[in-house]
């Protein structure tokens, strides 16, 4: 190899190591391509993807914390609410005072229309307490039974937080708005006449039936009556104040009275539900709140990884660059003398 | 001895000194000139005469003008640039395809595959909501865009190498064409001499079979007459004038293959610019063009055989998400027709096969594994079925005649967004339990994270990320390589540069020595014409 061939071998090597310096400097990145270093770059590749998946994780932990702080809130009006009608039930109307009555009626018709419509929120445009179904109204009033009908059904969507595990983000209607019965049903009412709740559930849709049977099955007073849910509640409250069954025909003072006060204790079970509910909700939310922090910790040390895998140390690269430099200075100067001096230049 | 004899002696000094000077201008002139071996001047004393005083000198004569060149180094890097011929093209390929597998730089199909599989979380977490079923449809048409786009290049850069391949058949055509001529030359000029040499032929033949070194594995042997014969493998390429032409028409498949007298030589061709192209069209065919195709591949089948197991938003059930994988015949029989369908999508391995005639049977062998997948008696008509795939050959097929399927070559190609309405996202897993219902989305989500058997049990990400390292490693080594040997093709030439190679310097040194004994050599002719002068004049 001649001097001239060595010469501009290492003017391009050095070039080659500045430009390839300052690209490091320019990106911030040690790994400009696989081959710069194969192994290094296959784990940011795959410290790239379990980022990305992770900040997807996240994203939906977002989405399903907004659903749960919106359900929540929800949830306490509707608590707050039933409260509310439980008040009007032991506000110690006196039959005979019909404005008193009347007044009754028309605030347990507010009630039933407030959870009314609270059974039919919509939050992202669903409806969320249709279970599944959430582009239908959960519940709606049938004029033919003059009830309140569940629409929706069981489902819940369960919402990844990792690979490996899911939460239910949604709490069907039924499981809502459908008391169950409790062991705080009474036998019998003040005025010693008996009472017996019977209930039956529907599996597909969760909705639990509840018959309340009042009285001796031969006394004229006996009554029977069902209702699936707190809006059927409020409606027979609403009309019972009003001495009228559901149907606006007439049942008198005893019967309404004794519809009132028997339903006392499913109020008190649908408010017990729903306070479970919100519980149930709260330990899903915490669920999630924990997901978020381990994957927030995760992602730390994701990124953490990835830039020790790819990035320049940025100090490091400004002396290779100084070093390259005056190495490309240095070859520069040596190079001219070594070519400048030849024999030929005596032979004057 | 006359005074006349010292004219002689003046003149045959000036004649050695002026060939002296010729020489060392030659080397000076041809001091850039590639292949050249610096050369010198060979003097002699000419017979003396016997005098009374004994043996007296009549001067001195050219013996010859000798290059200095050594066999043994020059073979060394004969053979080392059929090395760098190859290493330097695996290098530059390989560095360009790496490019395209660049994810590091934010360009190839991670990143695209990273926000499909985000969307599809997205619809997962609101398979309800029309917004993230749009960002969907997007996502997967960008996914497939970038593949197409990867395809592209691989391909163009396949192109390429096509082009080349025959470039360098020219090249190589033009340079066997001139070795001939330089035999015939050579021939012509030392025809009857005994030891002198057409060196500076010599050193053109030499340089152009070293140049024919870089395009070709080949070897060659010099005859006694002179001329050179060049052999690759069992062929001869040149012998004297005569000299076989290489061909690399387009053949059936698309690529281009290497003749020599009509026989293929492809495989043959190791070394050299176009064993470079050859096995980096090799290399890049079966692991950058088939490992993304058999990936994009594997993302279409199982997504689809997913999301036909659930329910869109308007309930419909049984649709493909992507245009559903299908088979590519090439049919390279002569008389039979033949049709392939695939019968159980959930089988396909997504390799490729190849079914070939032998005696009245067949036998079908996966191209990738080798393994034979079926094997029977040919019956014009019955279908021959493996791996989820049948296929129905009719009419006569001939002795080694084969048939391949690939339900891969045209994929990223044909590869579209099946479904254009986001309602038909099927997100579902039933049709009574729409829209809230996300189990279908999440099954499939699931498949981003599963291990895969087609993919070597790696899940879609792994198999890319094995892709790109692949690619690195493949590009790490031929970069290694060439610089190994380059180091090594450095030391030789600066070994055979400290021989054959014109050092200015000493150039300088011999035209000085030379001009001084011309000088003194005429100075000899004019004493002696001074000391006739005195004679005459006594």
């Amino acid at each position: 190899m001649t001097i001239y061939e060595q010469v501009k071998k290492g003017l391009q090597n050095s070039l080659e190591e500045l430009s390839r310096r300052n690209e490091e400097l320019a990106t911030g990145k040690r790994i400009l391509k696989p081959s710069d270093d194969i192994t290094s770059s296959s784990r940011a590749l795959g410290y790239k993807v379990e980022i990305s998946i992770r900040e997807q994780y996240m994203r939906n932990m977002a989405t399903g914390d907004l659903q749960f702080e919106f359900t929540d809130n929800v949830l306490s009006s509707l608590s707050n609410t039933l409260l509310e009608l439980r008040k009007l039930t032991i506000s110690g109307v006196n039959p005979q005072d019909q404005q008193a009555r009347l007044f009754n009626s028309q605030q347990a018709r507010f009630l039933r229309d407030h959870l009314y419509e609270l059974s039919n929120t919509r939050h992202l445009g669903r409806f969320i307490f249709s279970g599944m179904r959430t582009d239908r109204e959960a519940f709606v009033y049938n004029p033919l039974t003059h009830t309140y009908e569940y629409q929706g059904d069981l489902g819940e969507m369960g919402l990844p937080l990792n690979s490996n595990s899911l939460v239910g983000i949604n709490i069907p209607g039924s499981e809502v708005f459908s008391p169950v019965l409790r062991n705080s049903a009474p036998s019998s009412l003040s005025d010693g006449t008996s009472v017996i709740y019977t209930e039956s559930k529907d599996p597909v849709t969760g909705v639990n039936t509840i018959t309340i049977e009042i009285g001796d099955p031969m006394s004229a007073e006996h009554d029977v009556f069902t209702v699936t849910n707190i809006m059927d509640i409020a409606n027979r409250l609403s009309y019972a104040w009003q001495y009228e069954d559901i149907d606006s025909s007439f049942i008198g003072e005893t019967k309404a009275m004794h519809r009132i006060e028997a339903l006392q204790s499913l109020i008190d079970d649908a408010r017990t539900q729903v306070l479970e509910k919100q519980t149930e909700l709260a330990t899903r939310r915490q669920f999630l709140k924990d997901a978020e922090e381990r994957t927030k910790n995760l992602l730390n040390t994701l990124k953490k990884s990835l830039s020790l895998s790819e990035d320049a140390d940025l100090t490091e690269v400004a002396i290779e660059i100084q070093k390259a430099q005056t190495g490309l200075e240095a070859l520069r100067i040596s190079s001219i003398k070594l070519l400048s001096t030849s024999l030929l230049d005596f032979l004057k | 001895m006359s005074l006349s004899g010292l004219f002689d002696i003046g003149r045959s000094a000036l004649f050695a000194s002026q060939t002296g000077l010729y020489v060392t201008g030659h080397n000076i002139a041809n001091v850039n000139t590639p292949g050249f071996n610096r050369q010198e001047v060979i003097l002699e004393t000419t017979t003396p005469i016997v005098t009374g005083a004994g043996f007296t000198g009549r001067g001195v004569r050219v013996a010859g003008i000798r290059r200095y060149f050594d066999r043994f180094i020059y073979n060394q890097i004969f053979f080392q640039s059929q090395k760098i011929g190859l290493t330097r093209t695996m290098s530059n390929i390989m560095t360009g395809i790496e490019e395209t597998f660049n994810d590091l730089k934010g360009a190839g199909l991670s990143g695209a595959l990273q926000e499909f599989y985000s969307a599809w979380q997205e619809v997962s977490s609101s398979p309800d909501l029309l917004p993230a079923r749009n960002l969907l449809l997007t996502k997967a048409d960008s996914f497939l865009r970038v593949a197409k786009e990867m395809e592209g290049a691989i391909k163009n850069t396949l192109n390429d190498i096509e082009r080349q391949i025959k470039d360098s058949t020219e090249k190589i055509n033009s340079l066997l064409k001139q070795i001939g001529d330089l035999n015939g030359k050579i021939l012509q000029v030392e025809s009857g001499l005994l030891s002198e040499k057409a060196n500076d032929l010599r050193d053109q033949r030499e340089e152009a079979l070293k140049r024919l070194s870089e395009l070709i594995d080949i070897s060659y042997y010099e005859e006694d007459n002179g001329s050179v014969t060049v052999n690759h493998g069992t062929f001869a390429l040149v012998e004297r004038e005569n000299v076989s032409m290489l061909s690399a028409p387009v053949e059936r498949d698309g690529r281009r293959g290497v003749f020599i007298n009509g026989q293929d030589i492809t495989d043959t061709i190791r070394q050299g610019e176009l064993g470079g192209l050859l096995s980096s069209r090799r290399d890049i065919e079966n692991y950058q063009l088939f490992g993304l195709r058999r990936l994009v591949g594997s993302v279409i089948k199982e997504i689809n055989l997913q999301h036909r197991q659930g329910y869109g938003l308007d309930g419909t059930t049984g649709v493909d998400f992507f245009t559903p994988v299908k088979l590519y015949l090439d049919n390279y029989s002569q008389g039979a027709v033949a049709e392939a369908t695939i019968t159980d999508m959930g089988q396909l391995t997504l390799d490729e096969y190849e079914i070939t005639f032998a005696s009245g049977n067949y036998t079908v062998r996966s191209i990738q594994t080798g393994n034979l997948v079926a094997s029977g008696t040919y019956i014009s008509g019955n279908p021959i079925s493996f791996e989820g795939i049948e296929v129905t050959v009719t009419g006569s097929v001939l002795q080694d005649e084969r048939i391949v399927i690939s339900p891969l070559k045209n994929l990223i190609k044909d590869a579209e967004v099946a479904i254009s309405d986001p309602l038909k996202i099927a997100a579902s897993s039933s049709g009574s339990t729409i829209p809230l219902d996300n189990l279908n989305a999440l099954r499939i989500v699931n498949l981003f994270e599963s291990s895969l058997p087609e993919l070597g049990d790696s899940t879609f990400f792994e198999y890319y990320n094995a892709l790109v390292s692949t690619t690195g490693i493949m590009s790490r080594n031929a970069q290694d390589s060439l610089k190994f040997e380059e180091n090594l093709m450095a030391e030789l030439t600066r070994q055979r540069d400290a021989l054959s190679g014109v050092n200015l310097d000493e150039e300088a040194v011999n035209l000085i020595k030379y001009q001084r004994a011309f000088e003194a050599g005429a100075r000899i002719i004019k004493v002696a014409d001074e000391l006739l002068e005195t004679i005459l004049n006594i």
